[in-house]
């Protein structure tokens, strides 16, 4: 690798003001700043969706941003492509790889501007300086192995080599620890250091804290498409981080929620996913409360409900619905058990956007007496009960042979709670259910929990607003890297703690 | 906080204009229809006289029904490339049956069934197989109905050895092609018929609800517990079945088993299909959509023979067509979106 001295070093290497970028129907950045000088490790944070990646894509020239400007180097960029990034000294290195499985590593590496005389490569000169590149970097890979033979751990290295070779002035990293084993992260911070005395700037996203203290210089937060702060990292707390990363500590009454903690209707013991996010779980849901997980994306929460309802396989332990062990969960064989599951992304997995309201809320009931019979729709009992129960819901406006797609994400959450009422349900599942909707439909989302529980559901909150969880449970489990940190009731039931079992190194966890 | 609210509560009222947009989408078929026919009226008089407007409506009865099949897949995402070759490998299949039951001296009545049973028992094997392979084994429905397609064709080819299958009763053909109920030819009555049932299926059964639900979000249908799988399979044999009573009725209309019967239909049911408004995205069309659809491709088609435009060049134009239909359909996506 051959790195440039920067020229300018009072200037920032990269500028971009107000950088907005949509999606259909997404705002996905909303007017971005960021800075990021040369020398310097400039940590992108925020949860899945704040728009981290995005950010990036449009620095490595995938996305061009619909506004704002784009310096580098002192220098306006405008209709930046990934190859003129690559030209100009950006690199990046994607969580998804960029490397072309059936092709060797040095065949990668050189991919797109191989080494050539008169149009024939020139094979050796291109094995020489990939496997002196990758001696430099110390990494332990072969560089004529076939990229698909090889462990995830030696294609993240293959990628970070591919985005190293030639002038680097710009490196990104995102997540690039996921996948390397503590000795092979040791030699990549000995990297980043090496090319930061170097004078190479580095983007680094990062959701993990022990990281983010030993690299940063500077952290900025995005949260929803926003850029919410730029922190020095010297000065500034975790606790701080996460709660500009999860958003203001909101001042909204939550209900006061009178539990009644009955019999244990969901129990859970040892379970195990087939993907390894959740790892020998126990927990267990009364009914007469609301049970919490709070944990930080990606630590197996959402996936620990998903597997009770039956949406992703689990490889061992047991569950038991009000004491009868329940093998092989399915969401039609769980619903008639009397397990109702919300998914946190309505749009994805809830709803049927171009169909009406009215059929959305009875998607769960076909199979009831009262909604078909011998296979017939009973229309005119369906559009009955579904606009009783959605006026029970105050759905504005009333109309429910709308679209499911017309409505506001409040109203979208009220069609999916509009599927509890349709049938007998003892066990709740909510994923996220305050996501994506306003402060008004909050509260009546959790008024409606707080009549479920009082009318002696078991409710299960799955949440990433540590607010939300904390007021909303009686008792709250901590999930950290797919197992259960800690469990929480009355007074312990903190946000000090909470946090701390968050942070709590994943090691320590394995061990207690 | 405050402008998320607002940019959804001024998409609510944005939603009151593709409304209008809807009709204007919706109208826009039956005028092409008019204007197809009185173009091809102005080139050719005979076009629009009463034996060929007959003609044209029981030309599309049989279109109308492939059509319909391939709509009911094409709602849920899926697809059936091999609809005419299933179609050929069912005209075999009557007409052997029939042949062989007439031979071995059965009365006419068993020889009837005998058909009907190999016919509908052929259509019905291949929509399982077609069901079971994208259904449950995951196959992208494009490549395993383009295997069926092959498999369908090998089949018909060697049961009749490539020869059109002679020993069709003439009962048979009396019935499902010169017969008539209130004046009304056999073909068109029971197309009439079919479609009245299937639009109640689709409108007013669980079944036919979770077509489309099932096409317009397949991943929040299972998370609702909607049987996916299961109501995916009974939709290729449903649709295979369809394509089965086409089969027999034309088997019936050219009094033999025909290998070559099948050919084109699978393209000329999709234009059907994607023309009459079925989105290819899912969960968009009915019986109505198939039905207008198949009466445009047929008066195209009828109209360009009756002005000798070449049956090649027809090909291109049919081509073009699925294409352009499906261009109209992105179309109206993006707009609705």
């Amino acid at each position: 690798m051959d790195v440039d001295v920067d020229p300018r070093p009072d200037k920032p290497l990269l500028q971009l003001r107000g950088i907005s970028k949509h999606f259909t129907g997404v705002r996905a950045l909303n007017r971005v700043d960021l800075d990021v000088r040369a020398g310097e490790l400039h940590v992108l944070f925020g949860e899945n969706g704040a728009g981290k990646s995005t950010l990036i894509n449009v620095v490595s020239g995938t996305f061009p941003p619909d506004e704002g400007t784009f310096h580098f180097d002192g220098e306006e960029i405008s209709h930046l492509t990934p190859q003129r990034a690559r030209a100009i000294g950006i690199s990046p290195v994607f969580q998804e790889f960029s490397l072309v499985p059936s092709l060797t590593v040095e065949e990668n590496l050189f991919l797109g501007r191989e080494i050539t005389s008169s149009g024939v490569l020139r094979a050796r000169q291109m094995r020489k300086r990939a496997q002196a590149l990758i001696d430099e970097l110390g990494f332990d890979l072969d560089p004529s192995r076939r990229v698909d033979d090889l462990s995830r751990a030696h294609q993240q290295m293959a990628e970070i080599a591919k985005a190293l070779l030639g002038k680097v002035r710009l490196l990104i990293l995102d997540e690039p620890t996921a996948s390397l084993t503590e000795r092979e992260t040791g030699r990549l911070f000995e990297l980043i250091a090496r090319l930061k005395s170097q004078n190479v700037g580095l983007i680094y996203v990062s959701h993990r804290m022990r990281e983010i203290r030993a690299l940063a210089d500077r952290v900025t937060v995005l949260r929803d498409g926003r850029h919410i702060r730029t922190l020095d990292a010297a000065t500034s707390t975790d606790g701080e981080l996460v709660e500009l990363m999860t958003g203001r500590k909101i001042d909204l009454l939550f209900p006061t929620i009178a539990h009644k903690p009955d019999k244990v209707m969901v129990d859970v013991e040892n379970l195990t996913l087939a993907d390894g996010s959740v790892r020998d779980v126990n927990l267990y849901a009364r009914t007469g409360e609301i049970t919490g997980i709070a944990g930080l994306v990606g630590c197996g929460k959402s996936e620990l409900i998903r597997a009770i309802y039956g949406i992703e396989p689990a490889t061992s332990g047991v569950i038991r619905i009000d004491g009868a062990p329940y093998e092989f969960p399915a969401p039609r064989r769980s619903l008639k058990r009397g397990i109702a599951y919300f998914p946190a992304n309505r749009i994805a997995e809830g709803l049927a956007l171009s169909r009406p309201i009215r059929e959305n809320a009875s998607m769960t009931v076909l199979d009831l007496p009262a909604f078909a019979r011998f296979g017939v729709l009973r229309q005119a009992a369906e559009r009955a009960r579904i606009a009783d129960i959605m006026a029970q819901l105050q759905l504005r406006p009333p109309n429910i042979e709308r679209a499911a797609g017309a409505l506001s994400g409040g109203n979208r959450q009220k069609v999916m709670l509009g599927r509890a009422l349709t049938r007998e349900l003892t066990v709740f599942l909510f994923d996220e259910p305050s996501v994506g909707i306003d402060v008004g439909a909050k509260l009546e989302v959790y008024e409606f929990m707080k009549r479920l529980v009082e009318a002696g559901a078991a409710v299960i909150v799955v949440s990433s607003e540590l607010p939300e969880v904390l007021a909303l449970s009686n008792r709250l489990y901590v999930m950290h890297h797919g197992r259960i940190a800690a469990e929480l009731t009355g007074a312990e039931k903190t946000e000090q703690n909470v946090l701390s079992s968050f942070f709590r190194d994943h090691l320590t966890a394995e061990v207690a | 906080m405050s402008d998320l609210e607002l940019s959804v509560m001024a998409g609510d009222t944005d939603r009151a204009k593709p409304l209008l947009g809807r009709w204007l989408w919706n109208a826009v078929l039956p005028a092409a229809l008019v204007a197809l026919l009185l173009g091809f009226a102005a080139f050719d008089h005979g076009v629009l006289s009463p034996a060929n407007l007959l003609n044209i409506a029981q030309q599309t009865s049989y279109l109308a029904l492939f059509a319909m099949a391939q709509t009911v897949v094409i709602l849920t995402r899926g697809f059936d490339l091999a609809l005419g070759p299933t179609v050929s490998m069912v005209s075999v299949g009557t007409a052997l049956a029939m042949a062989g039951a007439t031979a071995t001296g059965h009365d006419t009545s068993l020889v009837l069934f005998a058909g009907l049973g190999a016919g509908f028992g052929l259509g019905i094997a291949c929509g399982l197989f077609n069901g079971v392979v994208i259904a449950l084994l995951g196959v992208n429905p494009f490549v395993a109905t383009l295997g069926s397609y092959n498999i369908a064709i090998g089949i018909a080819t060697t049961l009749s050895s490539g020869r059109p299958v002679q020993g069709v009763p003439k009962l048979f053909s009396q019935i499902f092609y010169g017969g008539s109920i209130f004046g009304v030819p056999a073909a068109i009555a029971i197309t009439v018929a079919i479609g009245i049932a299937l639009h109640l299926v689709l409108s007013r059964t669980v079944f036919g609800r979770s077509l489309y639900i099932i096409g317009t979000n397949p991943r929040a249908a299972a998370v609702a517990g909607l049987p996916v799988k299961r109501i995916l399979v009974a939709t290729y044999v449903l649709c295979s079945a369809l394509a089965a009573l086409g089969a027999i009725m034309m088997t019936a209309r050219t009094g033999s088993g025909e290998p070559n019967l099948g050919g084109a239909l699978s393209l000329q049911a999709i234009a059907g299909a994607v023309v009459g408004g079925t989105s290819l995205a899912g969960g968009r069309g009915g019986v109505g959509t198939a039905v207008l659809g198949a009466l445009f491709i047929t008066i195209l088609s009828n109209g360009m023979n009756l002005t000798r435009i070449d049956g090649y060049v027809q090909m291109v134009v049919l081509g073009a067509i699925v294409i352009v239909g499906v261009l109209l359909d992105r179309l109206r996506m993006e707009r609705s979106q």
